[in-house]
């Protein structure tokens, strides 16, 4: 999951660490206000912690064996904004010492891994299992399935942010520039390898983590640490809005720093080759008409625009597959586990 | 009265041990894979702490003008789009290495060996025209006319691009170069120093202050975690089952937590008996040099000579 530097342009990088800023402030913030000078030693160990856990071999049927992020348990149990610090600390020193990530991706890299994952995890564990017992089954349960969705959902975003990078960046001939796959490939691929592999390998870590927490030291999870560090509720409401607009805005709106950054404008290109390529005419224009009207794009079913269209469908195609997909496997695991405890209480 | 004289091979400077040992590859428990892991990260570490120490070009400089022309001479691989001006920039970064006393063996293998095969098999489907349609390089196979699978149309016949190679050879000699230039980095500066380098490009000292001290404290859980896996290795007879073994990492990784955290709360009264008040203080940086200046220069020259002959060329 950690994109190498080279895959994405420098324009997206930028976006990525411009999305993260914010992120990482407001994370210090929140968390200080609580530790205080208790900050540094406890996100000094939970980054340790992370680092070492991603380096667990986690074994799955069939004899192989895989890695876990963490930042699902570190959702659960110090709270998703702790999480987003330690998570990008450790990643950090892997894309520092190992190269494993790149400096330049290193903003996305946390989105995905120290943003996406831990507060997906953290809102459906809170929204499932919040008031239940401390050591009600249910606390693990929707710790490994909040952290099972999170890591697709992450997977998706790396899929998004690969897939649209042969759209926006390739040069005149058509030759891709960046990752070259578009996003109805990559989201796939990532989702498959996710949902197969390593979502079930970090649904094992949280699960299996706070299992261990409740049998052995139940303070850890009735810690309020994670409670206090949490956002309020209606703070995860708002979640959801965020949501629809991400899935809504991140096609649109990438499309914008792919138009001016990067790409010769349209007259350097008819200067160079003589004439300009039918696909980036239609993209330019219909970039212009979003910036002079300021709302809908005027219609993207205009014969002007038939590529744009084409691939916007097919984002959003993919968009909701992936999204549909996460939601029915994660409804009949929930189904799976119910008639499990159904059974179980019958005998 | 007896003479002590140290003997001549204890003098004697040992060169850096190769990174790690590529014994015979059987099917590995993963608690062997994550012995192998942890002790894989130690052997790592203190091998580029060696060629960190060691007298050369990069060692050289200051720690904070390494990361800035590093992080521009990344950004000049990012934005090069001619595959002749790649792979002379490939060239001269190893070139770099050389310089810096990296074994060139160790240099090609962390990064030419790694990067062509994992990008390569990523981008290895977009030289078939199959994938992606362009102007035929090589015909494979020919197809008895066009083919319909739904909504796929085959075309007929299997070739590979010329698009689709050049796409290939950018896209590897790019990642290549990023991976290089940071590879470069991290072996030539001690992580003390490095950190120091990145206060200068305003990242704040807090975060650079957590980044130091995990970076020991990593040191701490992995001995740990390597010792709790030595002692269910040589506990463990005969075999054991997946769900037995998920349970035994799930409970590993929730003791090293339990222990974590103890240690978390004595770290941070050690702090506060230190006069800790939540304002991380470092020590001043390293003083820029002539030599610096120069590198800088050269660094700006670089990229802008490769930069503006990207535009000539493409």
């Amino acid at each position: 999951m950690h994109i190498p530097d080279g895959y994405l342009s420098p324009a997206t990088c930028v976006v990525g660490y411009a999305i993260m800023i914010p992120f990482w402030a407001t994370a210090v913030k929140k968390v200080k206000a609580v530790l205080n000078t208790k900050l540094v030693p406890l996100m000094v160990i939970g980054a340790a912690f992370s680092f070492v856990l991603m380096m667990f071999n986690v074994p799955i049927p069939g004899g192989t064996t895989a890695h876990a992020v963490g930042a699902g348990i570190l959702a659960v149990i110090l709270g998703p904004w702790a999480a987003t610090i330690c998570v990008s600390i450790a990643l950090a020193i892997q894309a520092l010492l190992f190269g494993d990530g790149g400096v330049f991706a290193f903003g996305f890299n946390c989105f995905n891994m120290a943003l996406v994952i831990p507060f997906v995890t953290f809102f459906i564990y809170r929204t499932f299992a919040g008031n239940s017992e401390v050591t009600s089954n249910k606390r693990w349960i929707w710790g490994a399935i909040g952290s099972y969705i999170g890591i697709n959902l992450a997977a998706t975003c790396v899929g998004i942010e690969l897939g649209l990078q042969p759209v926006l960046f390739h040069t005149a001939q058509g030759v891709p520039l960046y990752s070259p796959f578009p996003i109805t490939v990559s989201v796939p691929a990532m989702l498959l390898a996710h949902l197969l592999m390593a979502g079930p390998v970090e649904a094992i870590a949280t699960g299996g983590i706070t299992r261990y927490f409740q049998l052995t030291n139940p303070s850890i999870i009735a810690n309020q640490i994670s409670a206090r560090l949490a956002p309020a509720k209606a703070a995860f409401n708002k979640l959801w809005y965020v949501i629809i607009a991400l899935i809504v805005l991140v096609p649109l709106g990438l499309l914008a720093p792919g138009g001016a950054f990067g790409e010769g404008e349209i007259s350097d290109i008819k200067a160079a080759f003589g004439f300009v390529p039918a696909g980036l005419a239609a993209l330019r224009g219909h970039y212009h008409g979003l910036l002079q009207d300021y709302g809908v794009p005027n219609s993207p079913f205009a014969a002007s625009a038939p590529d744009l269209w084409h691939q916007s469908v097919g984002y959003y195609l993919a968009a909701v597959v992936g999204i549909a997909l996460i939601a029915g496997i994660t409804l009949l695991v929930t189904r799976m586990i119910a008639a499990r405890e159904a059974k179980k209480s019958e005998t | 009265m007896v003479d002590y004289q140290i003997p001549e091979w204890l003098l004697k400077s040992q060169g850096p041990l190769p990174p790690s040992n590529s014994a015979k590859k059987t099917r590995r428990s993963f608690v062997e894979k994550t012995i192998d892991a942890f002790s894989g990260f130690l052997m790592d570490d203190f091998y580029s702490e060696r060629i960190a120490s060691a007298n050369g070009l990069m060692q050289g400089l200051h720690p904070g003008i390494k990361v800035i022309t590093t992080l521009l001479l990344i950004f000049v691989a990012v934005s090069l789009r001619s595959w002749e001006l790649l792979l002379l920039f490939n060239l001269w970064i190893l070139m770099l290495a050389y310089m810096s006393a990296v074994p060139l063996s160790t240099f090609l293998k962390r990064v030419w060996l790694v990067v062509p095969i994992f990008t390569g098999i990523i981008i290895l489907p977009t030289l078939f025209n199959v994938i992606r349609p362009g102007d035929p390089l090589l015909v494979l196979l020919h197809f008895s006319g066009q083919h319909r699978l739904g909504p796929w149309v085959l075309p007929g016949e299997l070739t590979i691009t010329s698009q689709g190679v050049r796409g290939a050879v950018i896209f590897i000699l790019r990642v290549g170069a990023c991976v290089s230039l940071s590879v470069l980095l991290t072996l030539t500066t001690r992580w003390a120093y490095l950190l120091r380098g990145f206060s200068m490009i305003r990242i704040p000292t807090l975060f650079i202050n957590i980044l130091e001290m995990t970076y020991r404290y990593i040191y701490v859980l992995l001995q740990s975690a390597s010792d709790m896996f030595q002692a269910r290795m040589s506990r463990t007879v005969g075999r054991t089952g997946t769900g037995e073994q998920q349970r035994f990492v799930g409970n590993a990784m929730g003791a090293l937590w339990s222990k974590a955290f103890i240690l978390s709360d004595e770290v941070h009264a050690a702090m506060l008996s230190r006069g800790y008040t939540g304002t991380p203080r470092t020590l001043k940086n390293a003083k820029i040099r002539g030599l610096d200046w120069f590198w800088i220069a050269f660094a700006l020259l670089v990229t802008i000579i490769l930069l503006g002959g990207d535009r000539l060329v493409s």
